[in-house]
Parts: C-alpha cells; sequence; structure tokens
C-alpha cells in the first residue's frame, strides 16, 4: 500500500473521531465517519478508505481482548477479563470469545500483540521445553 | 777383495814361472828335495837359493824377463779383467748392502707400521666401542622417549574417545528426553482431549479465566 503523510495523518484523525467520548470505537461514529468521506470524498479517497481500515483494525485490536477456550465460557469469566485487561492496559477493553479445541482446556486471551496463555495445550507445551 | 784375487792371481802363476824357468831341466827338478836335504842348515838361506839356482840353472835374464812378462800379463789382467769383474763386484756387494740395508729398514719400517697399525686397529676398537656405548645409550634414551610419547598419545586418545563418548551419551540423553518430553506431551493432550467432557472443560477454562482475571 503506498503510504502517504497527510493522507495517513487524515486517516489517524478519522480514527480518533471513531472513538466515542470514552475512547472506544462505536459502530455509531464509525458509520458517521464512513458517510462524511462518502459525502465529501476527500483528495486520495481510495487510498485514505484503505489506511482508515488498517488503523481502525489495529485500534479495535488494541481494545479487544480475544479469549479462546475449547468451550464456551460464561459472561462473568468473560466480564472478569476485560475487566482486569481494562485495568491493566488503561484503556477500554472489550472480551470477545473465540472456539478454539486445540486448546485442550484453559484460556488464550491476546490483546493486541500480547498474548496471555492459561490453557492445558499451552502448559503442556512449557512443560516440554522445560523438560528438554 | 783386492788382495784375494792378485794373491789367488799369483799363486796360479808361480809354478808356470817355475815351470817356464826349468822347462829344459824338468827332470833335475826331482833332485830338488834331495838338494834341500843335502845342503847344511848353518850356511843360511841365501846359499841355498844359489845352490838351488845353480842347481837347476836359472839365469838372471830369463828369471826378469819372465817377471816382466808376468807382470805386463797380471797388469792386462788387472786392468781388463780383473778391475771390471772387481768394480762389477763391489757394485753388487754395494747393491747388496744396499738391498740388506733397504731390506732392513723396510723391516724396521713394516714393524713400525705393524706397531702403528696394532695401535689404530686398538684406537679403532676403542673408539668402536665407545661409539657402540654411546649408541646403545642413545637408544635406550630413544626407547623411553618414545615409550612416554605413544603413552601420551594413548592417554590422549584414551581421553579424547572418552570425551568423545562422554558427549555422544549427553546428545543421546537429550534426544531421549525430547522425545520422552514430546511423547508425554502428546499422549497427554490426546487422553486430556479424549477424556474430558465439555463441563469439565468449561469449568477449567472458566477458572482459568478467572485465575487469568486476578492475576
Amino acid at each position: 500500500m503506498q503510504r502517504n503523510k497527510k493522507v495517513t495523518q487524515l486517516s489517524k484523525r478519522l480514527v480518533l473521531l471513531s472513538k466515542d467520548s470514552a475512547g472506544v470505537v462505536t459502530e455509531a461514529n464509525v458509520t458517521e465517519v464512513l458517510e462524511g468521506l462518502r459525502k465529501f470524498e476527500p483528495r486520495h479517497y481510495l487510498l485514505t478508505l484503505k489506511t482508515y481500515l488498517v488503523l481502525l483494525r489495529r485500534e479495535i485490536a488494541l481494545q479487544t481482548a480475544l479469549v479462546a477456550s475449547p468451550a464456551a465460557l460464561t459472561n462473568e469469566s468473560l466480564e472478569a477479563i476485560a475487566k482486569h485487561f481494562t485495568e491493566h492496559y488503561q484503556r477500554p477493553i472489550n472480551a470477545v470469545a473465540a472456539e478454539d479445541s486445540s486448546l485442550i482446556a484453559g484460556v488464550r486471551v491476546r490483546v493486541g500483540d500480547d498474548s496471555y496463555d492459561a490453557s492445558v495445550a499451552g502448559r503442556l507445551q512449557r512443560l516440554a521445553e522445560r523438560v528438554q | 777383495m783386492k788382495a784375494l784375487i792378485l794373491t789367488f792371481l799369483l799363486a796360479i802363476c808361480i809354478p808356470f814361472a817355475l815351470s817356464a824357468a826349468g822347462d829344459s831341466h824338468a827332470d833335475s827338478a826331482q833332485s830338488l828335495g834331495q838338494l834341500l836335504e843335502e845342503a847344511p842348515a848353518e850356511e843360511g838361506i841365501l846359499e841355498t837359493f844359489k845352490a838351488i839356482f845353480k842347481k837347476f840353472d836359472v839365469r838372471w835374464s830369463t828369471l826378469i824377463a819372465q817377471m816382466v812378462n808376468f807382470t805386463l800379463v797380471a797388469f792386462v789382467l788387472y786392468k781388463f779383467a780383473v778391475k771390471p769383474v772387481v768394480a762389477t763386484l763391489d757394485e753388487r756387494q754395494q747393491k747388496i748392502s744396499e738391498g740388506l740395508q733397504y731390506a732392513e729398514e723396510m723391516k724396521a719400517q713394516l714393524a713400525a707400521t705393524e706397531r702403528e697399525r696394532a695401535e689404530k686397529v686398538q684406537e679403532a676398537a676403542a673408539e668402536a666401542q665407545r661409539i657402540l656405548s654411546e649408541t646403545r645409550e642413545q637408544a635406550k634414551e630413544m626407547i623411553e622417549v618414545k615409550t612416554q610419547e605413544a603413552a601420551s598419545q594413548a592417554e590422549a586418545i584414551i581421553r579424547k574417545a572418552s570425551e568423545a563418548t562422554e558427549l555422544e551419551r549427553q546428545k543421546m540423553l537429550s534426544d531421549v528426553r525430547k522425545e520422552v518430553a514430546r511423547l508425554v506431551v502428546d499422549t497427554s493432550a490426546k487422553v486430556l482431549t479424549r477424556e474430558l467432557s465439555d463441563d469439565e472443560k468449561s469449568a477449567y477454562s472458566n477458572a482459568a479465566s478467572k485465575e487469568l482475571a486476578s492475576s
């Protein structure tokens, strides 16, 4: 993808506009931003949209705790995880559940580029590495 | 030598001179003995010779002529026969003497050479003995050095082999440990996957979530 400084600055500002007062990216704000872009069609419109999409995905990933587990988790567990990482990163984190049968049991949480493993498969893997 | 030859010649010539003087009085020679017996001893030897000369009719002129002849013959013989013979004999005598002297010198030289050779042989034997002793000592030292080197090399080889064996053993143990760990993990994963029910998995997952949230 081509890099354009002005386009990048504009996209970052659009991402800021996509957040609410709590700093969380909301669907309503994103829809409003997209409508505004469609209405005004700035220069490098397509490039701006692509850059905005990349930055928005990164921001959503930073605000999302992807909780993978082989079985369905209770809402209480998801809320506890969201609360914990919100306090840890000092920003609002939303917990999203995902199924992964390779974990055998337990959970693996991914927030942005950070990964937290509390699964049986991960523990067995660490045990094997420690034995070797 | 010369005197001996002259005496020999005179001894040969005297009978000829006497025979020449008394060729015509050959028969009178037989009476010489009688004359000597008849002559009185007290009259002296001179009278005896005179009587003899008279008896044998010796004339002085003939005697002197014979003596001159004899002297000439003797001189010629001496000059042309005796002298070269004597010179040849002297030369031969000198050669013989020189040969004998040379032989004596050679004998002395031979003895000296033999003595020198014996000394050289003795020295050579002593030198050979010394060299042999040194060679034996050097060989002994070399054998000791080589033995020590061989022992050192053997120890080094054994040490290297032991180290290689130990490394190989460690590698094998590591491989076995890895393989066992892999098998244990795989087996545990399979067993847990098969044995755990959905409720158990859910309960464990919720517990892990809480544990993660509380950490």
